[in-house]
């Protein structure tokens, strides 16, 4: 049995814990810290489960022959199926009081990826394509040197975080963070994918949407007149 | 709000439904039986790379990694070969998981187990990744991901 995927979630959990605890220190958090964590386990969850599916549907396995095949995650999770149900979640669940809301998971959603991209520690799964860089890592064994890729990813995840961090301190216009957030998340994954080990081109598409999505908010979000919601409270 | 999420979860379902075999075209032959000492032969004689699968059509991990597989095969099988050894299984259940999942690489049949005792590892399934001659260059057990067979590949053609 193996539980290197168990570790790099728990480590990713862990991070966005963290991230929330440090938001709620700083009075960011207009529903306390538990509901934001449980908002956000619940969407991770979700989103697992629903990019299990479609990736096993995708590659031609029957989910009602046989229903099994939805723990073996190792198999292959569907990013842009598991990123629409964790949006998805989030938009119904936090509906009430929705940029805020956003705006508080944005940081702490960012620091869970950067944990979650740096348990490829325990997974053994850093390195992406060759490189002659001085920081390049080769597998033990192998003279072939190559790009310790998760560990950028997970670098820029957590640099981001912190900017998010900072920047929600400041106070910025309802929604502006959480939309930075998600378009920050797609960029990285986007320039590190070709980095990546891949049997195809990656799902680089879903990237260049979320990309596309955060920066349409941002946007939408910085011309808007006056803001809706408040970071306190739901909306009466 | 109730109908659109009744139609998304009627679209889901009928999606799931209509998921057929990945392959679904291929027609399994019998598998060769092998041994440790064939076996071995094969990877010596091998002036390509080759990347060994063991399997079992029972083997729950085996149908997530069967995918994978084909995938890999259709892209790497021209630099790489790609060799499937079936253990412990019956011959209609592993013609059956070959069709279903439609892998068209060449295949073994090792009943008793023995050439992963030889080879080392435990459980099913377990890859193999071989240099041209026969070194063993790397052993996952466990089922694998997209993102380590395709390091392992890279890893062999790099070499």
């Amino acid at each position: 049995m193996e539980f290197t995927l168990l570790w790099a979630a728990l480590l990713g959990m862990g991070m966005l814990w963290a991230a929330l605890w440090l938001e709620d220190r700083a009075e960011l958090l207009g529903e306390g810290r538990r509901v934001a964590f449980d908002r956000a386990l619940v969407a991770a969850v979700a989103a697992l489960a629903v990019g299990r599916l479609a990736a096993m549907i995708s590659t031609g396995t029957n989910p009602w022959a046989h229903p099994g095949d939805i723990v073996i995650v190792r198999g292959g999770v569907d990013t842009g199926f598991a990123a629409l149900t964790a949006l998805g979640w989030l938009l119904w669940s936090a509906r009430q009081r929705l940029p805020a809301a956003l705006d508080e998971l944005g940081p702490a959603a960012l620091a869970g990826l950067a944990g979650w991209h740096a348990g490829c520690l325990f997974r053994g799964t850093c390195l992406g394509a060759r490189s002659d860089l001085p920081w390049a890592v080769a597998q033990r064994g192998s003279e072939v040197s190559r790009h310790p890729t998760e560990i950028y990813a997970a670098l820029l995840l957590l640099a981001t975080a912190a900017a998010a961090f900072w920047w929600l301190r400041r106070g910025p216009r309802l929604g502006l963070v959480g939309f930075s957030a998600l378009a920050a998340a797609g960029a990285i994954r986007w320039l590190t994918e070709p980095l990546r080990p891949s049997l195809g081109a990656g799902p680089v598409g879903w990237y260049a949407a979320a990309v596309a999505v955060g920066l349409t908010g941002l946007l939408w979000q910085s011309l808007r007149r006056g803001a809706v919601g408040s970071r306190s409270g739901p909306v009466p | 709000m109730r109908r659109v999420a009744r139609a998304v979860l009627f679209a889901l379902l009928s999606a799931a439904c209509t998921a057929g075999g990945g392959g679904g075209t291929v027609d399994a032959a019998p598998l060769s039986p092998t041994d440790p000492g064939q076996f071995r032969l094969l990877l010596a004689a091998s002036d390509a790379p080759v990347v060994v699968n063991v399997w079992a059509s029972w083997c729950l991990p085996c149908r997530s990694e069967a995918p994978l597989l084909r995938i890999a095969h259709q892209r790497f099988g021209a630099e790489v070969r790609f060799v499937g050894l079936n253990v412990q299984d019956s011959q209609p259940q592993a013609a059956a998981f070959l069709t279903e999942f439609g892998l068209a690489f060449e295949q073994y049949s090792d009943p008793r187990r023995r050439v992963p005792s030889l080879l080392g590892g435990v459980g099913v399934p377990i890859t193999y990744f071989f240099a041209p001659g026969g070194e063993l260059v790397h052993l996952h057990s466990g089922v694998i991901d997209e993102r380590t067979l395709a390091l392992q590949i890279d890893e062999l053609l790099g070499r």
